[in-house]
């Protein structure tokens, strides 16, 4: 389990967490969310030992990464977003290495068994060089799993990956958590995050913007509905402009010009809208509710932690 | 430092034998004894005891600039891979990975540094008499030349570490190995030229421990400065 405590850290002047606090249990998988600088690398590589925290504290399976970061070590398992090889070695070399710095008491064994779970075996005793971006991906996830933690910190793990090899990795990440691991994903890719996530935590400028349940952050805001129509767009946003309603293009299924807008009581708004269409003589298809997706839930929570700077700079 | 000793053996088998370009280059300082050797030749009655102490020293101390080189290269270059974030998250301590990458390079690099010694004194045997050889150079003046080469090495190693923990590109990290071995080579050139007069082993002796202060300063201000933290803080 990952507990993280009220952490801030610095360098020098930049402040990249300021006061943050999250939790990962056993068998979840939690997104860490933000855009570049938020935070997201300073966290996992504390969480991880490698970088101590300048306040606060946390704790991986109950040990504190300020008394032990060693022992918070053993019990991590690491992905960065770069593979970071040793290029000259074999695969077999690289991972044997690994082993022995963990500690691993089987380490041809674990070598082989990695090889055979990402699908390497005959690449074993291939020099790391000649592999592909997303092979050598495939040798980082191994690495990090060489010693079998219970934590694992992944950093944009399906980064430079086709997307045959990140749907497998995808799986291969939900087989970890059904395995009782608890996993801190770090990642940029929303739709990722949306699929295998069980919780998500948006960073902005080293603050926890957003922290929930992923399935309830995507339904937070208003509903939105798509509706479909033959005629002109520009008509038909005229047509819901004139009852109050804003609308964007949507893409509908069945080929139709289409309209998304949001209802805050759609009981009242979408026969209005409705009306509105029909009066201005263009004929309306379908009228459904969408679902809104994390990138949707991401941007909203981003724009509103981006507000008070924005407010500033106007003035 | 079993860890230590693995990192080690890591860069020995991987990063220098399993790179040609680099054992070719060291390979180039074979040369330099013959070089020296050949050097003594046009001397009437062959260079004396003292010339062939300074040309042993040299023929020991120059192939150990290569080291310097070495070194610095191999922490830059994790560096700019990002190779060494999965090394600082395994569970090693900060002083073994410093050490086990010293050991790395130091190892090899002092291997050169013996054979160069071992040629300069079998081509000097037979060109300028065994015995002669053997009364400039006793078993004691060989053994404090290898000692000197080593303790120079783990000084400038050490502080050519502290260089790339603080720049940022391979090329940056060479331009100043650079600087390094030519301020090293000219403090060489005086030694030989203060040896050649202070005569007997004495100049060995003030160099070895000018190294040993220099060793203890360097090698704990790598200490500080390779911390998992700050490391992480410049990558």
């Amino acid at each position: 389990m990952i507990d993280v405590r009220d952490v801030s850290r610095s360098f020098g002047r930049t402040v990249a967490l300021d006061h943050v606090s999250l939790r990962v249990e056993p068998g979840e998988i939690v997104a860490l969310l933000g855009p570049n600088g938020a935070g997201k690398t300073t966290a996992s590589r504390i969480i991880a030992g490698i970088l101590a925290p300048s306040s606060g504290d946390v704790l991986v399976d109950g040990i504190s990464v300020r008394a032990d970061p060693g022992r918070v070590r053993v019990r991590c398992g690491m992905v960065t977003d770069q593979p970071s090889l040793y290029e000259r070695m074999t695969l077999r070399a690289y991972l044997t290495f690994f082993c022995h710095l963990y500690d691993v008491a089987e380490a041809g064994p674990r070598t082989e068994e990695l090889a055979e779970l990402l699908g390497l075996t005959d690449r074993l005793d291939q020099r790391l060089g000649a592999f592909s971006r997303g092979m050598k991906q495939k040798v980082a996830i191994a690495r990090g799993l060489v010693h079998d933690p219970p934590v694992l910190l992944l950093d944009e793990p399906a980064t430079a990956l086709d997307p045959e090899t990140a749907r497998s990795l995808r799986t291969f990440i939900v087989s970890l958590r059904a395995r009782h691991r608890a996993i801190l994903l770090c990642t940029h890719d929303l739709d990722e995050a949306q699929r295998i996530a069980d919780r998500v935590v948006v960073l902005y400028r080293g603050r926890v913007a957003r922290e929930g349940l992923t399935g309830v952050l995507r339904a937070a805001g208003p509903p939105r509905f798509v509706v479909s129509f033959t005629g002109e767009i520009a008509a038909a946003r005229d047509a819901l402009a004139s009852v109050g309603v804003t609308a964007e293009p949507a893409n509908a299924d069945n080929g139709h010009a289409a309209l998304r807008f949001d209802a805050d009581e759609p009981g009242t708004t979408n026969p209005a809208v409705l009306r509105a269409l029909l009066d201005g003589g263009l004929r309306v298809i379908t009228l459904t509710r969408e679902e809104r997706s994390l990138e949707d839930a991401y941007f909203a929570i981003v724009a509103e932690a981006r507000e008070p700077e924005t407010r500033e700079r106007n003035g | 430092m079993g860890k230590a000793a693995l990192i080690a053996w890591r860069e020995i088998r991987w990063e220098i034998f399993g790179d040609r370009g680099a054992v070719i280059r060291t390979g180039f300082f074979a040369l330099l004894p013959i070089l020296f050797v050949m050097s003594g030749r046009g001397v009437q009655g062959g260079p004396n005891d003292i010339s062939l102490l300074v040309l042993a020293l040299q023929s020991t101390l120059i192939p150990a600039l290569s080291g310097v080189a070495l070194i610095a290269s191999t922490f830059t270059q994790e560096k700019e891979n990002g190779t060494l974030v999965p090394l600082l998250a395994s569970p090693v301590r900060d002083i073994d990975i410093v050490v086990g990458k010293l050991l790395g390079m130091v190892g090899p690099v002092m291997l050169i540094c013996a054979g160069s010694l071992t040629v300069f004194y079998v081509l000097g045997s037979m060109l300028y008499g065994a015995s002669r050889v053997a009364n400039a150079l006793p078993p004691q003046i060989l053994f404090a030349l290898l000692v000197v080469a080593f303790l120079y090495l783990i000084t400038a190693g050490s502080w050519v570490l502290i260089i790339a923990a603080v720049v940022r590109t391979t090329r940056a990290g060479q331009q100043i190995a650079g600087l390094m071995i030519g301020l090293s080579a000219a403090v060489f050139a005086i030694l030989g030229v203060a040896a050649s007069r202070i005569a007997d082993g004495w100049a060995l002796v003030g160099l070895g421990l000018f190294f040993v202060v220099a060793d203890i300063v360097a090698l704990e201000i790598a200490r500080r400065v390779w911390q998992r933290g700050e490391v992480i803080g410049r990558l």
